[in-house]
C-alpha cells in the first residue's frame, strides 16, 4: 500500500477546513486514511500541529487604537480636491447606480447628436453646387422675378390700351401689335410658370387670359387685320383683362413696395 | 457596516479628509491583527496600519465601488505586511548560512535568546512557533498566515500576494512543512 505524502494530508486538512467535499482526490485521500493506520496517525499528528500553531496569541490594542493611527497619519494626508478627480470617478467610488445610468445615458446622447450632426455636415459638404443655387433662389430670385413680373404687367398694360384704342382703319398698327404680341407672349409663358408654382389664383387667372389674347395676336393667320383687332379687342373687354392686369399690377406695386411678397412658396 | 465605508469613501473623495478618520477608526484593529500575524513584531504591525492606511488614501480613487472597502484595505495591509517582512529578512542577521537538512533547503534559526532550553523552560509557546515562522521565506509566512489563521481561501490568499492560486497553494504546503520540521525539533529537545 503506498502511503500519503504529507503534501496529500495538508491538502486533506484545508479542505476539510474549508468544507470542500466535491473533489474525488479527497474522497480517495478520506478512503486511504480510513483503511491506513498509518497515514491516519500522520494524518492526526498534522492536524494537532496546525491546531498548536493557530493559537497564535495576538497583543491586544485598546479602544482608542485606531483614533491614534488616524492621528498619526492625519498630517500626511492632503484633502481630495473636486480638480483632482477623475470624470468616472463617482461610478468608480460608489455612486448610486443611477448617476452611472445617467452618465452613460448622456455619454449616448452625446455620441448621437455627434453622429447626427456629422451626417448633417457631411450632407452639407456634399451638396452639388447646383444644389446651392437652387437653395437660394427663393431668397435671392425673388426680387428679381418681382421686378419681371412687375415689368411684363406694365408691358402687358400698355399693350392692351394699345390694342383697345388701336385705329383698326390703319394698317401700319397691326405690325407692331403682333410683335408686341410676340414679345409679351414668350415673357407672360415665364411668369406663368411662376405663377404656377404660387397660390395666387388672380395672378394665374389673369395671365391665363392675357396668354390666350397674346397667342390669338401673335399667330393670326395672315396676320392681324381690322377684323382681328376688333375680335382681340372684345375679347379683351369681356374679359376684363386690362382691369385685371392693373389690379395686379397696383397689388404688386404695393407689395413689391413693402419687400414682403413671395413668388414661390407662398404669396405673402 | 459596508455601506457607510463607501459613503465614507465618496465624502473623502469629495474633499472630506476627516472621513477616512472613520474608516481607519473602524478597521484599525482587524488590520492590526493580520499584521501582527504577519510579521510577528508589535512594532512593525503598527508600522504596516498605518503604512496600509497612508497607502489606501493615496490610491482611493482606484477603489471600485462593487468591493468591500474591508477587503480592499486588509489586501494593501498584507502587502505592506510581506514588504516588510522581506525588507526586514535582507537584514536579519538571527538567521546563519548553514544548512540543518540538505533535503529540506532551509536553514537553521540561531536565535541565542530564545534556544528550545529556555522556550522548554519558560513554557513560551508562542515564542516557539515564532522561532519557527521565522525560518519562513516571506511568502510562506504571508501565505500560511492568511490560510491558517485567517482563514481565507486559496484565491484570496493568490490575491492579495498578486500570485496564482496553485503558486499560493504550493507556499502553504511548504510553510506547513517547514513549521512542522523546526517545530518536531523543538519537541524532541524537549
Amino acid at each position: 500500500m503506498k502511503h500519503l505524502t504529507e503534501e496529500e494530508l495538508v491538502a486533506q486538512a484545508l479542505r476539510e477546513r474549508e468544507h470542500r467535499r466535491d473533489d474525488k482526490r479527497a474522497d480517495a485521500v478520506e478512503g486511504h486514511l480510513a483503511d491506513c493506520a498509518a497515514c491516519a496517525d500522520s494524518y492526526l499528528v498534522l492536524l494537532s500541529d496546525l491546531a498548536a500553531m493557530k493559537q497564535m496569541t495576538t497583543p491586544v490594542r485598546d479602544q482608542w487604537y485606531g483614533e491614534r493611527v488616524w492621528q498619526s497619519i492625519e498630517g500626511s494626508l492632503t484633502a481630495y480636491e473636486q480638480s483632482q478627480r477623475s470624470w468616472w470617478r463617482p461610478v468608480r467610488a460608489g455612486a448610486p447606480v443611477w448617476k452611472g445610468l445617467v452618465y452613460a445615458g448622456a455619454c449616448a446622447l452625446l455620441m448621437v447628436g455627434a453622429f447626427f450632426a456629422g451626417t448633417q455636415w457631411e450632407h452639407w459638404k456634399q451638396q452639388p453646387p447646383t444644389a446651392k443655387v437652387e437653395h437660394k433662389t427663393p431668397q435671392t430670385k425673388q426680387p428679381i422675378v418681382v421686378v419681371v413680373l412687375d415689368e411684363h404687367l406694365d408691358r402687358s398694360e400698355r399693350f392692351l390700351v394699345e390694342l383697345k384704342h388701336a385705329d383698326l382703319d390703319s394698317p401700319a398698327m397691326a405690325s407692331p401689335i403682333r410683335d408686341e404680341a410676340r414679345s409679351l407672349l414668350a415673357a407672360n409663358k415665364v411668369c406663368r410658370e411662376k405663377a404656377a408654382e404660387t397660390s395666387d389664383p388672380e395672378l394665374s387667372t389673369a395671365l391665363d387670359h392675357l396668354d390666350r389674347l397674346l397667342a390669338e395676336a401673335a399667330n393670326e393667320p395672315g396676320g392681324l387685320n381690322p377684323r382681328s383687332i376688333a375680335k382681340l379687342q372684345e375679347q379683351m373687354n369681356s374679359d376684363g383683362l386690362l382691369f385685371e392686369v392693373r389690379v395686379l399690377r397696383s397689388r404688386i406695386a404695393s407689395r413689391k413696395a413693402a419687400g414682403n411678397i413671395a413668388f414661390k412658396g407662398g404669396t405673402t | 457596516m459596508g455601506k457607510n465605508d463607501h459613503e465614507a469613501v465618496r465624502a473623502v473623495l469629495d474633499g472630506d479628509k476627516d472621513a477616512y478618520g472613520a474608516l481607519v477608526v473602524r478597521h484599525s484593529h482587524s488590520l492590526f491583527r493580520v499584521a501582527f500575524r504577519i510579521t510577528g513584531n508589535e512594532a512593525d504591525a503598527d508600522d504596516v496600519v498605518q503604512e496600509a492606511f497612508l497607502r489606501g488614501y493615496r490610491k482611493l480613487e482606484s477603489f471600485e465601488s462593487r468591493a468591500n472597502f474591508s477587503t480592499w484595505i486588509y489586501r494593501i495591509a498584507v502587502r505592506c505586511a510581506l514588504d516588510r517582512l522581506k525588507s526586514s529578512k535582507g537584514n536579519d542577521r538571527s538567521r546563519v548560512a548553514e544548512e540543518t537538512d540538505p533535503e529540506l533547503d532551509d536553514v537553521q534559526v540561531a536565535d541565542g535568546a530564545a534556544s528550545p532550553e529556555r522556550l522548554l523552560l519558560s513554557s513560551e509557546i508562542g515564542a516557539m512557533q515564532e522561532a519557527a515562522m521565522r525560518g519562513l521565506s516571506p511568502t510562506e509566512r504571508t501565505a500560511f498566515v492568511l490560510r491558517h489563521v485567517e482563514d481565507c481561501s486559496t484565491e484570496q490568499i493568490a490575491a492579495a500576494l498578486g500570485i496564482a492560486p496553485n503558486a499560493a497553494k504550493q507556499a502553504v504546503f511548504r510553510a506547513v512543512h517547514k513549521l512542522r520540521h523546526r517545530l518536531s525539533a523543538f519537541k524532541v529537545r524537549i
